[in-house]
């Protein structure tokens, strides 16, 4: 649902002339659409699902870690560390305490 | 958007403390064997909410129907989240959670308050927790058609219609008065100008103008070492100069750190310069007062590929490949005729398409 948020907030953007940001849009609009198929994947309790699952939200983690600690001025508010940090972990967490119930 | 409120803070703090206090009282009862994990983590998601919710009454005491509401919407959260077991737990807490957010985006759309990180990050925690109220487990088969319906229709509808009034609410409305521009933080400056401050103002224009009229030749300007930054496709261009950026020269009309031109059919057209500061938070001198206040740039998502950007989501999330980042403060002066003045943050569209088909 939050990669549908940022792939439709570029949308504004491509239509006001910055192209790339279409293709951007439409990237995150995919991912959305993966994260999804993977969330039903879960919810099945297909070990596969599971797997990407865990690479996703650690590949997601690893980003955003360098982007808090890069002194780039990224956003350290509580939404952004919710967003970035403890949904990431909590979903890690959660999967991989339930390892044995996925087949 | 992305500031919390003096008087929200609390809420955040309380919030916090609920999330310990949830877990322990979830392991402490035997009855959580009964129910799904996804019911579990809603039940501590919805007691973190009430816990805000209840946080924010001491400091909402003055407004008395504010207050009662946050009363009963902590009460109500608490209360569901012991009562994970009952049998119209689903309906009461989804209709709960519904009720809240809609309420709270009327609230906002009426005026009665803005929205900051403290009530984004609450927001943020009810849809989850709806999000986990609605989604059939294995094993699970009642209802299983019209959750799977709500879960994959009105839970997105509802995330992007928070998401869009969010956003278009802090655009309408900031928060405070130095976010008037979207995606700026103006400097803090008295209302109004001294004759002391226009005087100043009026000289660091003419200085500027007369040190940067050689740039109207974009040659000299890339002799001097000043590079196009960003699409030739977009209305106008920033060329930068890295070592003036480097070298730190605070508001010098000889060095500005960016010159601003207007990608015209005919080539480059100077607009103006660009001073801008080496940290971000560090605003620059401030002569003019209200006339040339700085401006930084904050959270906007910008893409390596072509340099394009756009404005971070209240969710605090970028399309993919973009990065969140801020920008030093910046001071623009215009030697075109500009509807905002010689110091505005952005150059209006109008001044740029008129040089264009000149």
């Amino acid at each position: 649902m939050l990669w549908t948020v940022a792939g439709l907030s570029a949308i504004p953007f491509a239509l006001a002339g910055e192209v790339f940001m279409l293709g951007l849009g439409l990237a995150s609009l995919l991912v959305a659409l993966a994260t999804c198929l993977l969330a039903i994947g879960v919810l099945w309790r297909r070990r596969r699902a599971r797997r990407w699952v865990i690479a996703v939200e650690i590949t997601s983690l690893v980003g955003s870690l360098i982007l808090l600690l890069l002194p780039i001025g990224a956003n350290h508010g509580p939404v952004a560390l919710m967003t970035n940090l403890a949904l990431p972990i909590a979903v890690i967490l959660l999967l991989h305490k339930q390892r044995e119930s996925f087949s | 958007m992305f500031n919390i409120a003096p008087d929200h803070a609390i809420g955040l703090y309380f919030g916090l403390l609920a999330l310990p206090l949830a877990l322990i009282a979830i392991r402490l009862r035997p009855a959580r064997h009964l129910v799904p994990g996804t019911v579990l983590a809603a039940s501590v998601l919805m007691a973190m909410s009430g816990a805000i919710h209840l946080g924010l009454i001491g400091t909402h005491r003055e407004e008395t129907i504010t207050a009662l509401l946050f009363l009963f919407n902590g009460v109500a959260y608490i209360l569901l989240s012991v009562a994970f077991t009952w049998r119209w737990w689903r309906p009461a807490s989804a209709g709960l959670l519904v009720a809240t957010l809609l309420g709270y985006l009327g609230y906002i759309a009426l005026g009665f308050d803005s929205p900051d990180q403290v009530a984004v990050a609450t927001k943020l925690l009810e849809l989850t927790a709806l999000g986990l109220v609605l989604v059939p487990v294995r094993g699970e088969s009642r209802r299983r058609t019209m959750r799977w319906a709500s879960l994959a229709v009105a839970l997105p509808a509802l995330t992007l219609i928070t998401a869009s009034t969010v956003w278009i609410v802090d655009l309408a409305r900031p928060a405070d008065a130095q976010h008037a521009h979207a995606g700026a933080l103006l400097q803090a400056t008295n209302e109004v100008a001294t004759p002391e401050q226009n005087s100043a103002a009026a000289r660091l224009y003419a200085e500027t103008k007369a040190a940067i009229l050689k740039y109207q030749d974009p040659k000299v300007a890339y002799a001097a070492g000043y590079r196009p930054g960003g699409p030739s496709n977009m209305p106008s261009s920033h060329w930068m100069n890295q070592r003036y950026v480097d070298a730190g020269y605070v508001m010098d009309p000889h060095r500005p750190q960016g010159l601003v031109y207007a990608n015209t059919k005919h080539g480059p057209v100077l607009l103006g310069a660009m001073f801008q500061m080496k940290r971000i938070g560090q605003f620059g001198p401030d002569p003019g007062g209200p006339l040339t206040a700085w401006h930084q740039h904050e959270n906007i998502c910008v893409t390596p590929v072509g340099l394009e950007f756009s404005l971070m989501t209240p969710f605090a999330t970028c399309p993919l490949g973009a990065i969140d980042v801020s920008v030093p403060p910046m001071l623009h002066v215009w030697i075109v005729d500009n509807p905002g003045g010689p110091f505005a943050v952005d150059i209006d569209e109008g001044v740029v398409k008129s040089i264009d088909r000149a």
